[in-house]
């Protein structure tokens, strides 16, 4: 089976990637491809939060959104490091939902993970959740990982 | 998008894992609904003021300098296809961090005053429609809801995006129509297209006043290099694309500007705050003149909208790349978890332009003029130097970073930009020399900021690194 594995940048997009790993058979899974989508008129085209800091200051040189998308779906992929499956990346760039179908119907996926931002009022009331457009139309299932609610001291 | 045909070079090869969304027409579409709604509704009247019936060759000069300075920016983004614009260039080919801030600063004050003056000219068109609400009113919920659909995404579709590039030019296309109909019908004096009327002022100086007003209504193009990076094969279609929209806009502009050259009396067109809604109200098409008018005002308002969307994009993006390097406090670098938008900085712009509306109508005029309008104006002169550094910085880069497939723009072409860059800087200081305080003073506002960042700079970068650890 060939799963696709979405990443925004997020850290809620690497818990996902955790919890596929914490309960899925590697044995059954082929190839895993990370995935991120890089959005070219949004304001910030992509963000990387999973990046380590590097406490050097960045020059203005480096940016480039497509580092940015680089470096983290690297980050969600080292997750499956050793895992077993075959493990690739892809950047991709348009409208987020969009482009995990097309990436799934392509890879002819048999699951496609994704994260779920904030259970709170934005998700409900602003229209246009990925994750909702990915579970309304992606050609196979799909695993929306929400955040856990909030015990853990922010 | 990407997924019609694959082009063969290296850049969107599928196994590589990258694809690129943006095609040449897209781009086009982009430079062109960005020029379009900047300035023309308003410039023209100004222009036709200073010069006469013969303005449109004041257009046509203006859009020429404007297009050659394009074609540095295409040489540069084919070079670094990279989102950081001209403060990238001039990093590269100066090294200077000082100047590289500054050119930001200048950058980022000019966008405000812009944003803020695009609202006002919103507000004015907007009460044709409807007269009820107080124009600040309508300025503020403006920006506010430009701001909020900025958070949500909405401006990411490339369909709205062409749909408002097609709004706009249905606009510029209508009064074409109208005067195409006015020649046709036998009325039209060619004779006015060759007056020039420039009153007391030496009829040098005038042209050149009427080539700064009219280049004005071409800024806008540098945030093409927004996208740079998401253009499929950039090396070929983006000064394709660049040039193209601009050469396009500025045949647009020419036209139109003959347009309402012929159906207006000139004295009507520089007297009047929304010169275009004359050629509109002249009633030379056998429609509803109360209609057509209400149409024109929204397609205005259309156009504007555009405009002022493309800088509330490029503000936040600007803080972003400044608080990832550090010269501004990381709160700017902040993305919002579900949304993944940079909401402070989303935040920031919109309360620094509400701010200017609001001290501007406290503020009802500075040396004659509306503070905003001023502000607008004052900053046009650091455009004027950033496109000038820019094709400077364009010169100064030939023989690094050489690609074999970068665009090479023609040298002669740009030392003639360059000379007329400085020329319109040159006029707009001579006629108004108070506006050198008040860059002076904005500088002043940037150098502190520099300073104050430089000094305690660290403070933020170990909250960001501390935000990082949370998880």
């Amino acid at each position: 089976m060939h799963v696709i594995v979405a990443t925004d940048g997020s850290r809620q997009s690497l818990a996902a990637a955790k919890h596929l790993k914490s309960f899925a058979d590697p044995a059954k899974i082929t190839t895993i491809t990370v995935v991120a989508v890089i959005r070219p008129y949004a304001a910030v085209a992509f963000a990387d939060d999973l990046a380590p800091a590097s406490g050097k200051p960045a020059d203005f040189d480096s940016l480039s959104f497509r580092d940015a998308a680089d470096s983290a779906t690297k980050a969600v992929a080292a997750v499956f490091d050793g895992w077993g499956p075959k493990v690739q990346v892809r950047i991709r760039s348009g409208s987020p939902a969009n482009e995990i179908i097309k990436a799934a119907k392509q890879a002819d996926a048999g699951l496609v993970v994704v994260a779920a931002g904030n259970r709170g009022l934005s998700d409900t009331v602003l229209l246009g959740s990925t994750a909702q457009r990915v579970q309304h139309s992606a050609p196979c299932p799909v695993l929306v990982v929400r955040p856990a609610p909030r015990k853990r001291k922010k | 998008m990407a997924e019609v045909s694959t082009p063969t070079t290296s850049d969107v090869e599928d196994d590589g894992g990258l694809r690129r969304s943006i095609t040449g027409k897209q781009l086009f579409f982009y430079t062109l609904g960005d020029v379009l709604g900047s300035g023309i509704y308003v410039l023209i009247g100004l222009v036709a003021a200073a010069v006469g019936g013969a303005f449109w060759i004041a257009f046509a000069v203006g859009v020429s300098i404007a297009a050659i300075t394009g074609t540095a920016y295409a040489e540069l983004v084919t070079k670094y296809p990279q989102a950081a614009g001209a403060a990238l260039y001039v990093n590269k080919a100066f090294g200077s961090r000082v100047l590289t801030f500054l050119i930001t600063v200048s950058f980022l004050s000019a966008s405000f005053a812009a944003a803020g003056s695009l609202a006002g000219g919103f507000a004015s068109y907007f009460s044709t429609l409807w007269d009820g609400p107080p124009a600040l009113l309508v300025t503020l919920v403006f920006v506010a809801v430009l701001t909020v659909v900025n958070f949500i995404g909405i401006t990411e579709s490339v369909v709205i995006n062409m749909l408002m590039t097609f709004v706009e030019l249905a606009g510029l296309i209508l009064v074409l129509v109208i005067a195409v109909w006015y020649i046709f019908e036998g009325n039209a004096d060619f004779g006015v297209l060759v007056d020039f009327d420039t009153g007391d002022t030496h009829w040098s100086l005038a042209i050149l006043a009427g080539v700064a007003l009219s280049f004005f209504a071409m800024t806008g193009f540098e945030n093409t290099a927004n996208v740079a990076e998401e253009t499929i094969d950039p090396h070929k279609s983006f000064p394709r694309s660049l040039i193209g929209g601009m050469v396009t806009a500025g045949v647009v502009y020419v036209l139109v500007s003959m347009a309402a050259a012929l159906t207006v009396p000139t004295d009507t067109l520089a007297g009047s705050p929304a010169a275009l809604l004359e050629v509109v109200r002249t009633g030379i098409l056998p429609l509803d003149t109360g209609f057509m008018t209400k149409l024109f005002s929204v397609i205005a308002l259309v156009a504007i909208t555009n405009t002022t969307l493309v800088a509330i994009v490029t503000q936040p993006r600007i803080l972003y790349g400044m608080a990832k390097e550090d010269v501004v406090p990381g709160v700017f670098g902040k993305i919002h978890a579900t949304r993944r938008s940079p909401w402070v900085g989303l935040l920031f712009s919109g309360a620094v332009v509400c701010g200017l509306l609001v001290v501007g109508t406290l503020v009802p005029a500075v040396e004659g003029t509306p503070l905003v309008e001023r502000l607008a104006l004052v900053t046009v002169l650091f455009l004027l130097f950033i496109y000038a550094l820019v094709i400077v910085t364009c010169l100064k880069l030939r023989g690094t970073d050489e690609d074999e497939r970068a665009f090479r723009a023609n040298t002669p072409l740009l030392l003639i930009g360059l000379l007329g860059n400085l020329l319109i800087l040159g006029w707009s200081v001579y006629d108004d020399p108070t506006s050198l305080l008040w860059c002076a003073g904005l500088l002043a506002i940037g150098v502190v900021l520099f300073l104050v960042e430089y000094f305690f700079g660290s403070r933020s970068s170990s909250t960001s690194a501390g935000a990082t650890k949370e998880i």
